[in-house]
This record gives structure tokens, sequence and C-alpha cells, in this order.
């Protein structure tokens, strides 16, 4: 705190940087204005000749340098964390507080990343470069303003990449990034969950790999990203990752046995899901947002648009083309897209770990521990129970972003589904068991009544659209009811139990008796009257509950008591919990 | 076992009934004549006499149905007033006990202990214990989740 610096900011940056700092303290601290020097970390005992980014990780700080940007000497360089001065004023001081790291590598993200980051911030630079363009014209004060705001995306990639490293240091991975502050971030390896390696197309094309840490942390805060390494490193980083955690076997590759490789003709099950359906309209949508941000720039006034609407409300024949057009665009562009996400989907096993990889553009690879997976989903919509095909999810431990992680396949016939839900997890053959008959009538009562209201509102307000509308809805409400009904179960075969809910999206999830952490039984209002109560088994995986939907009061505690019957027992000795007693 | 029947329930929602009525009391005048301005003056009225029965009720119905027990290591927790919930969570599975103590709880001498599990359907909070109690029950809990520890997931 007593730091001599002059610039404040300089103070604020120096105080929590030192003890986190990731010179190995053998190194000398750098001297004064060194901090290329720091980048350079060539000379350090660490990354010397083992690393294959060493001649590039020397190569670019005097890129950066000569931008112009970097004064030899000076702190006013716009990034204070890296300015080098505050290293200088408190000579060696905490240093001593870093574990040592001898023999652990300090890594640097591939080198490659410079090509990849000003690429990737074009779209943002992009409408700075056009309102410079539009305020400037075409002069060179543009061109330079232009080429400066480029030059100085490059440096701050070039900072960036440069001031982040990675170490494995004994059993924790450390990522140290010292742009504007410094951060440690520390991740034991026995936290480590699963490793996720994936590539974008810009990626692949420089061979390059992003890796994820999944450690089962609730905030994606916590997890770890090595954005840019190449596929060799990342490869060798995930064995070096994954060697102390449990799932060490799927790193060491071993024996590889692939269950699943989606045949190219599930991709046209695809589309059923609904979501992508809505892909053009998420693409009308991201150009509709593009177009009000234009306007911003080309000044377009609402009296235009509405003239333009009022044009097209004149020729209704060309909104019946768009209509048509858009109907067509929705399975095609939803195959095309879902095709692109699920490219040859492919489910290994690999020693001890699920491996599921997929994506045309973006190869994604998902490894999941076998012994955290807990259960599987089955998950289908209407459209897709009528082909006869099925969604499948692993139910995880510790997954952030399950959805998408833990997906086991993509669209396909319930058979296979089954098939490698077996496989994966254990079959489950066991038939549900339906729910009273009080069930029905409240499923019926929930579908049908909220809009019956509003037809009664309806009537009531002599509002005839919204009576009809009510009216319509409650009478869907019928059909919907009945079939939510009809789909409402629950089993237990000695090992897992199992609960299904929903009609239009109808899940059914199959969960280990082992996983589950706590039941709530829930009883509203209405269904103490009716005698049913919601029997949630608290799983500590997927999404975290997963709930028989009015079961019988005694019928509910029954089956928590089956699958966990030295929790529930002692309390059903004693007049059931639902009596007030 | 040392608690099993014996703590069952306690002082809960004398103090809720407290907080309940000065809540309603002092905020019908503050909020609504914000916006339903004065010649809807007779809805706080209309509006406390609706619900001046629950006031009086909730608490006592919620200091009838508020249990709960700690037995073979399970804690089983029941709360709710219209709606009822009951849980049950497996002392091996919790991961944190929390014990916290609002204003109105320390003016009472009452506490509330949270239990964590790594659902949240697993998890629950036992409002209303009296505070020693609450205190020894987190204490308890904690060293027999860390002795019969498992991964809790």
């Amino acid at each position: 705190m007593s730091d001599p610096v002059a610039q404040p900011r300089d103070t604020g940056e120096g105080v929590p940087r030192p003890p986190h700092d990731p010179v190995p303290p053998v190194a000398p601290p750098p001297e004064a204005g060194a901090w290329p020097a720091g980048g350079a970390d060539g000379p350090r005992p660490v990354s010397a000749g083992s690393s294959p980014q060493a001649p590039g990780a020397s190569a670019v700080p005097p890129d950066a340098a000569s931008d112009g940007e970097v004064p030899p000497n000076g702190p006013p360089w716009p990034y204070p964390g890296s300015g080098g001065t505050p290293h200088a004023e408190e000579p060696g001081t905490p240093y001593g507080s870093q574990p040592p790291s001898f023999g652990f590598p300090v890594h640097r993200l591939s080198p490659l990343v410079l090509l990849l980051d000003p690429v990737r911030m074009l779209p943002s630079m992009f409408i700075p470069l056009v309102g410079v363009f539009f305020f400037g014209g075409f002069s060179p004060v543009s061109y330079g303003v232009a080429a400066v705001i480029f030059a100085f995306s490059v440096a701050y990639s070039a900072v960036r990449w440069a001031t982040f490293t990675y170490q494995v240091v004994g059993d924790r991975l450390e990522l140290t990034r010292s742009l504007v502050s410094r951060s440690v971030r520390t991740i034991p390896l026995e936290r480590v969950r699963g490793v996720d390696v994936s590539a974008s197309l810009p990626h692949r094309l420089l061979g390059l790999a992003v890796l994820r840490v999944d450690t089962g942390a609730s905030g994606g805060e916590q997890e770890g990203e090595l954005d840019g390494l190449t596929l060799a490193e990342a490869r060798r980083v995930r064995t070096l990752l994954l060697r102390q955690s449990p799932a060490r076997t799927a790193a060491s590759g071993g024996e590889s046995d692939v269950i699943t490789r989606a045949p190219v003709r599930w991709l046209l099950f695809g589309p059923l899901s609904g979501a992508y359906l809505l892909t053009p309209f998420a693409l009308l949508a991201s150009a509709a947002g593009l177009v009000s941000q234009l306007r911003g720039e080309y000044a377009v006034d609402p009296r235009s648009a509405w003239r333009f609407l009022g044009w097209m409300g004149d020729r209704p024949w060309l909104v019946a083309v768009a209509a048509v057009l858009i109907l067509i665009a929705m399975p095609l562009f939803g195959t095309i897209m879902y095709a692109i996400f699920n490219w040859g989907f492919t489910l290994r096993v690999q020693g001890s770990s699920l491996v599921a990889e997929r994506g045309l553009f973006t190869r994604r690879t998902v490894t999941l521990e076998r012994r955290r997976i807990r259960g599987f989903e089955l998950v289908d919509s209407v459209l897709e129970r009528r082909a006869g095909v099925a969604r499948l999810w692993a139910i995880v431990a510790g997954l952030g972003d399950s959805t998408t992680r833990g997906q086991l396949l993509p669209v396909a016939p319930r058979a296979a589904a089954g098939e490698v839900a077996g496989r994966v997890v254990g079959p489950f053959t066991t038939p549900l068991t339906r729910h009273p008959p009080a069930a029905r009538r409240r499923r019926l009562f929930r579908a049908t009544a909220p809009w019956a209201l509003v037809a009664a509102a309806g009537v009531a307000l002599a509002s005839i659209p919204v009576a009809v509308t009510g009216l319509v809805l409650a009478l869907a409400g019928i059909p919907l009811g009945l079939d939510r009904y009809r789909w409402l179960g629950h089993a237990f075969d000695g090992r897992r139990f199992s609960v299904r809910e929903g009609s239009l999206t109808r899940r059914q999830a199959v969960v280990e008796r082992r996983a589950v952490v706590g039941w709530t039984v829930r009883e509203s209002w209405f269904q103490r009257r009716a005698g049913l109560v919601t029997v949630i088994a608290g799983v500590g995986a997927g999404s975290g509950g997963y709930p028989a939907k009015d079961i019988g009061t005694a019928e509910g505690a029954e089956f928590a008591r089956t699958v966990t019957p030295a929790w529930i027992t002692p309390f059903l000795a004693e007049p059931h919990p639902g009596r007030n007693t | 076992m040392w608690l099993a029947e014996a703590v069952f329930g306690y002082v809960l929602m004398v103090g809720a009934a407290l907080l309940v009525a000065s809540w309603f009391g002092g905020d019908e005048v503050s909020w609504l004549p914000g916006w339903l301005t004065a010649n809807l003056g007779w809805l706080p009225v209309a509006l406390g006499a609706v619900l001046a029965p629950f006031v009086v009720l909730e608490p006592f119905r919620r200091y009838a149905v508020h249990r709960w027990e700690l037995r073979d290591d399970v804690v089983f927790a029941r709360s709710g007033w219209i709606n009822r919930e009951w849980v049950f969570v497996p002392v091996s599975r919790i991961q944190t006990v929390d014990k916290k103590q609002g204003w109105l709880e320390r003016l009472l001498g009452l506490g509330t202990l949270e239990i964590k599990t790594a659902s949240y359907a697993g998890s629950s909070s036992i409002k209303g214990l009296e505070y020693a109690v609450a205190a020894r029950l987190a204490e308890e809990l904690a060293h027999r989740a860390h002795e019969l520890r498992d991964d809790a997931t």
C-alpha cells in the first residue's frame, strides 16, 4: 500500500499481484518496465525447450512492442496489469509465498490464437468501423482510425495471450490471467469431472481446439477454459488432467468401444424436436437485430418503416409468398442446422468414461465419467412420439449445462435409444404404475380450468374473441389433460426407479437408487382434497429433482419407502406424515 | 437419538404472527396510495378485513403443521400452510448445514436451520427453532454428516 508509484492505477494493481505471481521463485523479479521480457519466458527454467510454443512465445512480445504501444519503460500502457513497474518497486517481497513449481512447466496457449482473436473480434468491431467510415468518409483519417482500432485489437489479444498461462502444479491446474487484475484459478485435479474438447471452424482450420474443464461447480465461473490449444497439446493436457481423476483410463486411450455411430438418416428426425424448426425465425430475428442496429447508423425513421409495412399490406400476395417461404424454410433449415450440430454423432466407451463426439464444423467432444452417471432421461415430443423416436440424456452428477453435454444420442428411434440406455446405465423394463384416477381429474382440471375461466371472463366482458379463444383452448385442454394423465407413471425395479410425466413433451427419467439424496413430498390444497401428493426424488444430478406427480398419498409414501426403505420406514411407523397428527 | 420425538416443533409462528400483522398494518398505507389514490381509500380496510382471519389463522396453522425430527440419521421436516411439504434428508447426504437468525428471530431468540444437499429437492430449512436447539442440531448434523460422509451425490 505504501507503494511510491505515482499513478494510482499502478498502486491499485500492484498490490494484489505479487502474491499470485506465476513467475517461479527461481527467477529473479523482472526488472522495471521489462514486461515484454515477462512475456518472453524463454529463459525460464520451465517451458524452455519442451514446449512447442517456446519459439512463438519469444517471438510475439516484440510484435506487440513494434505496434509502438508498449513503451519500453513506461507505465502509461493502458493495461496497468501488464506494466512491469510494481514488480521492481516491491523487490522480492511476496514471491516466497508462491509454491515452487519445479518441474511443472508453465504453458501458454498456442500463439496461433493471435490469428484467431482479431478475426473473432471483427463482428464486435464492425459497428465502430462502419461508424468511422460513415462519419469520416473514406478519407485517410478514417483509414488511420480503422488501422488504430485494428492494431489495438491485435495488441489486446497479444497481451491477453501473453498474460495468460496455465500449468499443472502437483495435483492442481492453475490458470493465471494477469491482464488488468491478476487472478489465479486453481482447479484440483481430483475435482475434474470431465474434459471437453471442441473446435469451431476457424479453430479447426488452424488445428486448434478449446479445452473446457468441468469441475462440477455450479457456476460457469468456476470452470476452466483453455481457448486455443494445438490439438496435440489439448490431448496432452486432457491426459494430464484426467491422470489423477478417476477417469484416467479414458485419457489413456486404451480400448475404445463404439456404442453408437448415428447413421446419417437419423438426422432427418432432427426437425421433429421442434426447437430447430424455429431456426429461420432465429435467423430472421438476428437479421432484424442487425437492421435495427444499422438503423441507428443510417437513420431510418419509423415513418418510412410504417410506409414499408403499408406497402406490404397493399400486396398481400407478397406476404403470402414470404409466409410460404418461411414455411418451406422451417424444416429445411431445421434439418440443416440439426445436421451441422449433430453430424457424425459417435458415442464410445473409453475405459471408465463415455465419450460423445458430434458436429460438422465445430467438433464437440464430451467426456463423461461413467461412475458419475446416475441414470438417463428419455424425452420425446408429440411429433417424435408419432415417429417413434426419442432423445436420450444421461443424468450425470455434477455436470453443468447437462442439457447439451449429457446428450447420449441425437434424436433416434426408441429402440436404439433404449438399447444405448441399457448399455450405458442399465436396462429398465419394469412397466410403470399408473397414478390414481383422481390424478386424471386433476390433470383435466388443470388443463381446462384456466381457459374456461378466460372464456367466462370473455362472456362477462361481452368480448366474443376472448370468450371463443378461451373456449377453444379449454376444449383443446381435454385431450391434453387426458394424455398427460395417460403418461403419468412411476416404477421401481430394485435398483432404479423411474418417473414419467408430460404430454406435449413427455419425459421419463430413470435414476439409480443410490443417487437419491432426499425426498420432498408436496401437497397443494387441491391435491390434499383429491388425496394426491407429488413425490420428488432429490437427485444430485441432472435437473436436481424428479417428481412423481399426483401420486396417491399412500402410494407415494410406499414408492419412496420401496426405493429407500431405511429412510422412510421409521417415519411411516407412526401415523402417515400426511395426517396432521 | 437424543432428539427423536422429544424436541418436536417449537415456538414457531408466534413471531410470524407479529411479523405478518405489522407488515400488513404498515404496508397497506404505504404502497396502495402510491398508484391507487384517494378514492380507493376503502381498499386497505377491505383487504385488512379479508386478510385478518388469515393473519390470525396462518401462524397457528403453521405452528400446528411445522414439525421436524431427526431419527435414524434421517432429518424430516414438514412445513407449509396451504400447500404442504415434507422433506426427508438422510444425514449421510447432507452437504452443508447453516444456521441463520434474522432480526426478528434474534428478538425472539429463535433461529433457522438450513440443510443443503446436492439437489434443491433434498434441501430444506427449518424455521423458528429455539436458537440453542438450532445450534445444537446444526452441530450434531454436521458431525454425523461428517462421520457418515460419502460422496453425497
